[in-house]
Order: C-alpha cells, then structure tokens, then sequence
C-alpha cells in the first residue's frame, strides 16, 4: 500500500488552508503564521517529489528566514499595537476576480497541455543537485552571490538611522 | 489516487492565485509581501514538479535560484517598508502616494 | 579664332564683366571705370558676332557651330544640353543684338553722364548682364537653355526698368512688368514641360514635331508657347506692362523695350516654328491676335502725349505685324522686319532721349522747333519715323510690305486689313510726333535745347544709316537660312504706301500748320480702348481673381491647417490630463494594473494557442 496519496492529499490540506488563511486574516501576525505553515507544507512537498535538499532549504530559508524576518518587519512598525490588530481588506470581491479569472487561465492550460507522465527512477539527491549547481549553472551560481551582497548592503543603506541629518 | 504532474501544478497555480488574491486584497504593506511570498511559494512547487516529472534536475536548481531572489527581495521589501513606517508613521499603502500625478 | 571661340567670346564676356562689377565694388562705385569694361565687353561681342556673321555668309544656309555641353544625364542618356547653335537666323539676330547693345551703350555714355558715379556703374553692370542674357538666348540649342536665359532676360529688364528704383512709379512698373512676363512664361514653362513628356527632348526640331503631332499636344504646346509670346512681345491683352517700362532711362527703352526683349518673344516664334506650324489653330490665334494688336496699339499711339509713350505703343503695333506674320507658317517676313526694326527703333528711341535730355521733358507739348537747334538728332529721327512709317526706299518699307504680301497670301484677311489700317495710323501718328517736336513753334523749354554730344549723336547716325540701307539686304539676309526673299512691286506694296503718304499728309495738314489739333475724332475710339480702361481691367482682375484667390488660401491655412494642427494638441494636453486620473500614486492600484497586464498576455497567450 503506498502511502502516496494520503501524504500528498494531507499536506495539500496544510498548504491549501495555510494560505486561505494567510490571505484572509485580518490580523497581520497571525496572516504571516500561517504562512508558516503553508510554507512547511510546501516543504513535505519537496520531500514527496524527490528534492530532500530543496525540502531543506526551502525550511531553513523560508520558514526560518523569511518568517522571522516578516515578524521583525511587523513588530517594528508597531505603532501603539496599531498595526498588529489591522489587516484590513481591500476591495476582496476584486481581488477575487481576478485571481479566480487567472486560475481558471491556468487550469484550462494545464488541463489542455500533454504532460510528461515520467514517474520513474528520479535522482533528485543533494549531490545531484550540487553537480548540477556547479557544472551547468556555475556564473548564475557567483552572480547570485554578488546580488545576494548588493541585496545585504542595500538594505542595510536603506534602514539604517540617519544620526546626522 | 496516485498524484500526477496535473494534480501538482493544479495546486501549485492555487497556491499562486491565492498569492495574488491576498496581494491584491490588502492594505498593509507587509500583507501585500505575504502575498509575494505566497505566490513565489507557488512557483516554485511548479518548478519542482517538473523536475521530478521530466527528470531534469536543472528545475530544482531554477527553484533554488528562485528561492534565494526571493529571500533578497523580501529583505530589500523590509527594508523598504521600515522606511516607509519611518516617514509616514503607518504602513498603510494609502499614506504612500508622493507619485500621485 | 575658331566658330567656338568666337561665340563664348562674345556670349561670356559680358557676363564675366558683370560678375566682376558685382563681386568688386570698387570698380562698379567708380563710375566710369564699370562703364568702360562693359563696353569693351559689348565692343569685343559686336566684334565677335560680326565675325561670325562674316563665316556665316560664307557658308549660307548651314549650320556653323553647333557645340553643346551635357548639363544633365538620365539613364546615361543626356536630358539637358547647353551649349551654342549658330546658324543664319541665331547669327544675324546675334548680330542685332550686339550692335544695337552696344551703340546704346555708347549713348549711354553721353546720356546717363549726370547720373552718380555708383548708379553709373551699375547701370553699365546691368547692361551687360542683359548682353549676356540676350546672347544666350539668341544661340540657344533647344528650348531648356532658350527658358532658362528668356527668365535671365526677364531679371535684367526688371533690374533696368526700376533703376530709379526710389521713384514709386518706376518700382511699380518693374514690378507690373516682371508680374505680367511672369505669368506668360508660365505658358513658356508648361509648353515645355508638355513639349518634354511628349517628346523625350527639348528640342525644336522636325523628329521632335513629329513626335507632338501624333501625341495630339501640338496645339497645347503652341498655344502655351504663344502665351509666353504675347507676354514677352507685350500683345493684347498682355502689353499693359510696356507702357509702363517706359519709366526706366531711355537708352534701356531703346535695347530692351524697342530692339531685343521685346523681340525675344518673336524670336522663339522664328526659331520653334516647326511647333507652331504643327497646330492650324495655333497659327490662326498668332494672326488674329497680332493684327488685332498691330490696330489697337497704333490706334492707342496716336492719342499719347509723352514721345516715350507714342514709342512704346508703336512698338507694340510692330511686334503685332511680326507676330501676325508668324502666323502664316513662314518666317522670312517676321525676321526681317524683327531686323529692320531694332534698328530703326532703337534709332527713335536714342533720338527722343536725345530730345528728352535736351528739353528735359518727355511730353510733346514741352517740344517744338526743334529742328533747327538739334540738327543730327532730327534728322536722324525723321530717318527712323520714315522707316516706321514704311516710306518707299528705307529698311521698313521692304519688311512691312513683305508682311502684308505674306498675309494676303495665306488668306488672312482680318489682320491683313489690320495692318493697312495701322499702316496709315503709323504714317499718322509718327508725322504727328515729328511735327509737333521739330517743327512749329517751340515751347520755352525748347528754346534752351541744344544739340547732344558725340557719344549719343554717332550712335544716331550709324543707326540711321543701317535704317537707311539693311532693306536692300533683304535677299542676302534670308538667304543665309535657307529662305526665298525677292523684292516686286505689288498691288500691296502701292496701296501700302499710298497710306502712308495719306497719314503723313493728314499730320502735316493737323499738326504742321496749327500745332494742336482737336483730336475729337479718335476720342471715342481713345476712350474705349485706352490704356486706361485696360490697366482698370488688369487691376480688377489683380484684386478680385489674384487677391481674391489668396483671401481663400489663407483662410484654408488658417483655420483648416492650422487648426488641424491647434486641434491635435488640444487633444494631447485633454488626453494628458484625463489619463493622468490613472497615476493615483496609490500602490495597491499600481499591483491591480501589474496583475491585469499579467492576465492580459496569458488570456492572449492562451488564446493565440
């Protein structure tokens, strides 16, 4: 019996209901938690379709990361808990609109498309990963670490405390 | 049932639209980042997918990409956005409108 | 000296003299120095033309020179050629021309002498420029280089006519002159232009004719061509602007009004014959029109009072004998008496500005008794009224009579009897003119008139003596371009000079013996066609057709131009200004724009599927 579908139809549940909710919360802390959580679905995912070191990362650098910094982000433009409190909604009959317009766009394509239906021996290991990083993608590999840098030291300029004014 | 390459990118492009629904429907400029980051999210289970499914692994080095531009745009993003809180003493999108006209 | 030589000697140096009148100041603004280089110039093209007249003549009816230059290429083919064609007609004529430039250049020297030494020279400056001009013209290939000297031409007469430009009405004149010329060479202009596109080619010659005759253009062309004649050769209703030219000096009425402009217009009748003769109806037109204005000018002339004025009218009525004469197919009689003329009016010309300088007036009733104290100047101008008048033995006489012969031979009856007419008013009013100046009582400006100095009086007497004698020369002359030309007494000839006789006896009996006739009986005739009533017509068609025409096309670039272009930016700033709604500054309107973009490409991109 394989446990395939239980998994991948458990964690669709935690993804789906986690960004349900942090799409529609009106309260910004508890909108950026369950982000958590459909990120950490997204992560069970991963690992269900063979890419144990993205599972890893996408923990380690999006739950771990992004979330803490989502929270630091929120907690320091806290004005008088004013904020915390206040998520509200923006035209949502709108907003609906059109994202239900995109994804009906989007169904119909997939739906319509021939699919590779390969579910055979897939080598997704970290190594695999690895020599792939470094032989076929070396230069986007150090271009992605100068924008990392750029991206560091700009926002750093951009938040610090400007004493002498 | 077995999940197929459909059944995955059918809720990758959900998760997306969800993304755009909650960034299209916020006011607070940090719930229009979690919109990002849930659309991004979706993209990148896209990407993923077809890894496994074409057996190329170049995609979940895409997906990596992907995830590490996010991580900077997200850190840049707050930045931006402590600024903002910085002048208008709110982060409410309505208080930034200097390019009105 | 070859053929070539010879005639870029005597076409270019004066423009070369010219041109450096013009660049150099200092020569010009020294009066007399100018003047003496462009006669030099006009001495060495007299000597040059007479030269090749001599070649001429010893080889008659061919062509001596015919060297032409590649102007412009089309499909390695050559579109336009400009170079030198002399045969008996284009020779003889440069001959006229150069002589009579420079004997009324010599005149000058005498007559223009009060002027300040800046306007002296570039009156001189002026004179050659029109040499040049004229010269080109007369050795023209084809009809490209013939437009583009007549235009040439044109200019220097307007230059001449308004010399005393600070005097309103010579400008206007120039002005009126220029304006008038202008809108026959459209006719010039389009008759080439029809000429070229039927044709391939720019040329007079019998293949070229050929070609329009079958395209069924012939008589467009001709027509069109003769509009710029009657322009040129100021014919009815085109000749208002020759009364006018009289303001400028009276050596340029001489040159241009009397002797070659005037006879530009005749000349290319002479040399594109074969396209006139193409079209019936374009000859038919040429003689009606030019016996109509042979009667109608000479009937103006006799009620003139100013000698210039008597003058221009008749040179009117002559061109219109030429022109009448063109319209029989053949040239032999309007050439000669295009020859015969230059000389016998420009000779009247120079002798009224003798007249003019001596009195210091133009009009007749300041003239009188003359006779006696400017002995040259009368008789040398009685000389040029006989030959206008045709008196038997002078120049005019064999010219006029073999016009009228031509006439009556190709069954012209209206201009025939039109040029009888004028016969007996041209005997006419000359006797008037020569009655009322020289004879009779003297006014009290004429009291002090004394005879002119030799630079004006030699020109006089070698006019009057080629007035006298160029008549007998009629055979010789057409022989040298292929033409029969013998002299009989005819029925014509004695009914001709009968009239003359008859006019001359009127005037004496009029103007001889009571100075001062009531001339009621041509008032009526006066008062309908005057130059009045015609310049009311020319005004009235200036201001209501012309100014009329303009109203209309300004108010088109005004209001629909204009407006299209005011309508245009009004839209951009209201469009501006509307679409500016759009830039709310708000973010999360930004991000709606972003996504419908978004949804828009994919719904495109899923549906080009």
């Amino acid at each position: 019996m394989s446990l395939m579908p239980y998994a991948f139809g458990g964690l669709t549940a935690v993804v789906l209901v986690g960004s349900i909710f942090a799409a529609s919360s009106q309260n910004l802390v508890r909108s950026v938690l369950w982000l958590g959580a459909a990120l950490i679905g997204t992560a069970g995912l991963f690992a269900l379709l063979n890419a144990p070191f993205l599972a890893g990362i996408q923990l380690s650098l999006y739950t771990g990361g992004i979330i803490t910094l989502m929270l630091f982000g929120v907690m320091l433009t806290d004005r008088e808990h004013a904020v915390t409190r206040q998520n509200p909604s923006l035209n949502p009959l709108g907003a609906l609109l059109v994202a239900g317009t995109f994804f009906a766009l989007l169904a119909s394509a997939i739906m319509n498309t021939e699919l590779p239906m390969h579910m055979g021996d897939f080598n997704g290991s970290t190594q695999a990963v690895g020599l792939n990083l470094l032989q076929e993608h070396l230069l986007a590999f150090e271009a992605l670490s100068f924008l990392l840098l750029a991206a560091m030291v700009g926002a750093i300029v951009l938040a610090r405390r400007r004493d002498a004014e | 049932m077995i999940p197929t390459l459909q059944s995955y990118l059918l809720l990758g492009s959900g998760i997306f639209c969800l993304g755009l629904f909650a960034a299209l429907s916020r006011r607070n400029a940090v719930g229009l980042l979690v919109g990002i980051e849930l659309m991004a999210n979706g993209v990148n289970l896209n990407l993923v997918a077809f890894s496994r499914f074409t057996g190329l692994i170049d995609y979940q080095v895409f997906a990596l990409f992907s995830i590490a531009l996010t991580v900077a745009e997200v850190v840049v993003g707050l930045a931006i956005v402590i600024l903002i809180f910085r002048h208008h003493r709110g982060i409410d999108t309505d208080l930034v409108s200097e390019f009105e006209g | 000296m070859s053929a070539l030589n010879l005639a870029c000697v005597a076409v270019f140096l004066p423009v070369c003299v010219a041109g450096i009148l013009w660049v150099i100041p200092a020569l010009r603004t020294r009066g007399r120095i100018g003047a003496f280089l462009s006669v030099l110039a006009a001495l060495a093209s007299t000597a040059s033309a007479l030269i090749l007249f001599g070649m001429q003549r010893a080889a008659p009816n061919t062509v001596i020179l015919d060297a032409q230059a590649r102007w412009l290429t089309r499909e390695g083919r050559s579109m336009a050629d400009v170079g030198f064609y002399l045969d008996g007609v284009s020779t003889s004529m440069l001959v006229v021309v150069c002589v009579v430039a420079l004997l009324v250049q010599i005149f000058s020297l005498g007559y223009m002498a009060d002027e300040p030494p800046a306007a002296f020279g570039r009156y001189f400056t002026y004179h050659s420029l029109f040499l040049f001009s004229m010269a080109g013209l007369v050795v023209a290939p084809n009809l490209l280089q013939l437009f583009m000297c007549w235009e040439l031409v044109g200019l220097a007469s307007y230059l001449l006519i308004g010399f005393y430009f600070k005097k309103p009405s010579a400008a206007r004149a120039a002005v009126k002159a220029f304006w008038v010329t202008k809108f026959a060479d459209m006719g010039l202009l389009l008759g080439i232009i029809i000429l070229y596109a039927q044709t391939g080619s720019f040329s007079w010659g019998p293949e070229a004719v050929a070609t329009l005759t079958a395209s069924g253009a012939a008589t467009a062309v001709g027509l069109l061509l003769f509009l710029a004649i009657m322009g040129k050769s100021a014919q009815f209703p085109l000749h208002l602007w020759l009364p006018d030219a009289m303001e400028g000096p009276t050596p340029v009425s001489a040159l241009l009004h009397a002797a070659t402009m005037v006879a530009a217009g005749v000349y290319l009748g002479v040399r594109a014959m074969p396209v006139f003769a193409a079209s019936d109806q374009t000859l038919w037109v040429m003689a009606h029109i030019g016996g109509f204005t042979a009667l109608f000018a000479a009937c103006v002339a006799v009620v003139q009072t100013d000698i210039k004025k008597v003058l221009a009218y008749s040179t009117c009525s002559q061109l219109g004998y030429m022109v009448a004469a063109l319209g029989t197919g053949e040239i032999v009689g309007a050439y000669f008496h295009l020859t015969t003329h230059a000389y016998f009016k420009a000779l009247l010309f120079l002798a009224a500005g003798s007249v003019i300088h001596g009195v210091h007036s133009n009009q007749l009733q300041d003239m009188g008794g003359l006779f006696g104290k400017m002995k040259i100047t009368a008789i040398t101008f009685i000389i040029g009224a006989l030959a206008l008048a045709g008196f038997p033995g002078t120049a005019g006489f064999f010219s006029k009579d073999l016009i009228l012969e031509q006439l009556l031979h190709a069954e012209l009856f209206f201009p025939y009897a039109c040029g009888m007419t004028a016969a007996f008013l041209t005997a006419f009013y000359m006797g008037r003119v020569v009655f009322l100046a020289f004879f009779g009582p003297p006014s009290e400006a004429a009291q002090e008139a004394h005879e002119s100095g030799f630079p004006m009086t030699i020109p006089l007497v070698l006019l009057a003596a080629l007035s006298l004698g160029i008549g007998f020369f009629g055979t010789q002359l057409a022989g040298l371009y292929g033409a029969e030309y013998h002299f009989h007494l005819s029925p014509t000839g004695i009914v001709a000079s009968a009239l003359g006789f008859l006019g001359i006896g009127l005037a004496w009996m009029a103007f001889g013996r009571r100075p001062g006739m009531n001339l009621s009986a041509f008032q009526p005739i006066g008062n309908i066609i005057r130059y009045g009533a015609t310049d009311r017509i020319f005004k009235a068609v200036y201001e209501r057709i012309i100014l009329g025409a303009s109203a209309v096309l300004s108010w088109i670039d005004r209001y629909l131009i204009d407006g299209l272009m005011n309508w245009s930016a009004y839209i951009t700033v209201v469009g501006g200004r509307e679409l500016r709604g759009s830039q709310t500054g708000r973010i999360m309107d930004y991000v709606y724009f972003l996504v419908f973009g978004l949804l828009v490409l994919s719904a495109s991109g899923w549906i080009g599927q």
